[in-house]
């Protein structure tokens, strides 16, 4: 049984002067998510994944639609009972939202002693997470005194301080520079690889995803329009929003501007090859080609590594008579995806 | 100057009126004005525990006492404050008029206050299963102390102000000492003599509240 199953949720707010429609923040979803996974929510700002999100820990509560969590139903629970289901939920912030009047030791207390532990037990917790997340000489600091990485780290130990066995991240590294996103998300990986925690990561950058998630869903208008494992959904999106997303986010496909400017650099047919793992079509393609007697060149491309399984695109300008190209890529299409700009 | 010298007696006893009733006006008024801030802050639209109800009254509440001119006010209360204290005239019943004007503007400040803390702080505090009433105590209040002394030491000043109308009821202090002995009595020295005390109280009230603010936000 799924860890978090959500089924046909909804969740609207009533319009700003009352008179609207409703506003639909996130659309009949349904979402399974295995524990132990960690799943990438993605889609452009606005989409939903927020509030999806704080539907799962309850932030929010679900207009319509079903919630279970560890197979426990939450929609319609009193406060009182949500609060006990957050304690079993971890929740870190793009902002990292941590106490600033409080040092980084009673910011990470401060969820212990919600949970009502006693005083020598939170000690001797505060003391072992700060180790893991490298911090023990920051104790008795305050968070305006560290780094963006750091308030992160803080944020992440306050967050896994009850043991919970769901963590939610909201854009937890969008404030943060390459190298600290890094840091972040090793940090991230240990607490899913050494821990267990399932995670459900929000985020736009393709790193993230690339590094942590195993399973992406991506969401459009509120709907999760595509939901798969990540090496599926970034290589071969179904969906054309999903498309229109990879394609922002993903390396080597050329956008419309791009292919302009390829088109007015270069003569001859521009054509994109699209490929997957381990077939050998990419040397097949240029053999092919060859073989046809075309002249081509590389004008744009990339090859994407997500968890040791590559997919690239290759885009390519092909010169030669016509017939013989629409011979080459019909050959070609067999084997590997091919898309000819118009 | 002589004149000040015989009034010696008279000017530190008003000096110690001034100081007893801002004093006890900052204890109830400041403990009144953070309930109805507090109250203000928790049951807005969208607040910790939301209640229109509720809200409306305080709002109003405020609203219909806060601009009320203190020398208006200090006689419109007279029967209330004949009623709880026992009598309308004195230092007491000068500071439960002084008490209560203040609870009203300290309300207000009180919930600009709070409303300054972070939205995200609130929620991370939630998603810890944290209670509203648990979230007050120990995130809102806290979070808001820096600008909180700030706003109770504004507030001071403000007391220190309105304390110079007790007199009107018999309240005694500084400002009914300087219209007195100093402007009935035509002695501009006893007069600024009250000023340039009241502005000593000041400075050291403003730098007391600036220090404390900064000790708290630890900048």
């Amino acid at each position: 049984m799924a860890l978090v199953s959500l089924a046909n949720v909804t969740k609207s707010y009533p319009s700003p002067d009352r008179k609207g429609p409703p506003l639909v923040a996130v659309d009949d979803v349904s979402l399974d998510i295995e524990a132990g996974e960690v799943t990438g929510i993605i889609g452009y700002s606005g989409a939903g994944k927020s509030t999806l999100v704080r539907l799962v820990n309850a932030l929010e509560p679900a207009t319509s639609g079903s919630i279970r969590i560890d197979g426990r139903e939450i929609t319609g629970l009193a406060e009182r009972e949500l609060r006990d289901i957050r304690l079993g939920i971890g929740m870190i912030f793009q902002q990292f939202n941590l106490f600033d009047a409080k040092t980084v030791r009673a910011n990470v207390a401060y969820p212990l002693k919600v949970a009502g532990w006693s005083k020598a037990a939170i000690a001797e917790r505060v003391d072992e997470l700060l180790d893991f997340v490298g911090l023990a000489d920051k104790a008795r600091s305050h968070p305006d005194q560290l780094s963006g990485g750091q308030k992160q780290r803080v944020g992440i130990a306050r967050a896994l301080a009850t043991r919970p066995a769901i963590l939610l991240a909201d854009e937890a590294t969008s404030a943060l520079d390459p190298e600290t996103t890094h840091e972040v998300l090793t940090l991230l990986k240990r607490v899913n690889e050494e821990h267990g925690v399932t995670m459900i990561v929000i985020t736009h950058e393709m790193d993230v995803i690339q590094s942590i998630a195993t399973r992406v869903a991506v969401m459009d208008g509120g709907r999760v329009i595509e939901h798969g494992p990540v090496f599926d959904v970034f290589s071969d999106p179904r969906h054309p929003s999903s498309q229109k997303f990879v394609g922002t986010v993903v390396k080597g496909i050329p956008s419309a501007a791009e292919l302009a400017v390829l088109r007015e650099r270069h003569e001859g047919r521009i054509v994109t090859f699209s490929f997957r793992d381990g077939d050998a079509s990419q040397a097949r393609v240029f053999v092919e080609l060859a073989e046809a007697g075309l002249e081509f060149e590389l004008v744009y491309g990339g090859i994407n590594d997500v968890r040791g399984r590559a997919f690239g695109h290759l885009t390519l300008a092909i010169r030669g008579a016509d017939a013989a190209v629409d011979a080459a890529l019909a050959t070609i299409g067999t084997h590997a995806t091919v898309t000819e700009a118009s | 100057m002589e004149a000040l010298f015989d009034l010696a007696p008279e000017f530190w006893q008003a000096a110690g009126e001034t100081l007893y009733m801002v004093a006890l006006t900052m204890v109830f008024g400041g403990a009144g004005g953070f309930l109805l801030g507090t109250g203000l802050y928790a049951t807005r639209a969208g607040g910790l525990l939301p209640n229109a109800g509720a809200y409306n009254v305080l709002n109003v509440l405020i609203n219909f006492f806060r601009p009320i001119p203190f020398i208006i006010f200090i006689a419109a209360v007279q029967p209330l404050t004949r009623a709880v204290i026992g009598t309308g005239i004195g230092t007491n019943a000068a500071i439960f008029a002084l008490s209560l004007a203040a609870a009203f503007a300290i309300g207000r400040i009180v919930e600009q206050n709070l409303l300054t803390v972070r939205p995200g702080v609130i929620e991370a505090a939630r998603s810890m299963g944290a209670g509203p009433w648990r979230i007050l105590r120990t995130v809102v209040v806290p979070e808001a102390l820096g600008p909180l002394i700030l706003g109770y030491t504004f507030i001071v000043v403000a007391v220190i102000d309105m304390t110079a109308m007790a007199g009107f009821i018999g309240g005694g202090g500084l400002g009914y000492f300087a219209q007195l002995y100093g402007y009935r009595q035509f002695e501009p020295v006893v007069t600024w003599a009250a000023v340039l005390l009241i502005v000593v109280f000041v400075q050291v009230v403003q730098y007391a509240g600036n220090w404390l603010a900064r000790t708290v936000l630890r900048r």
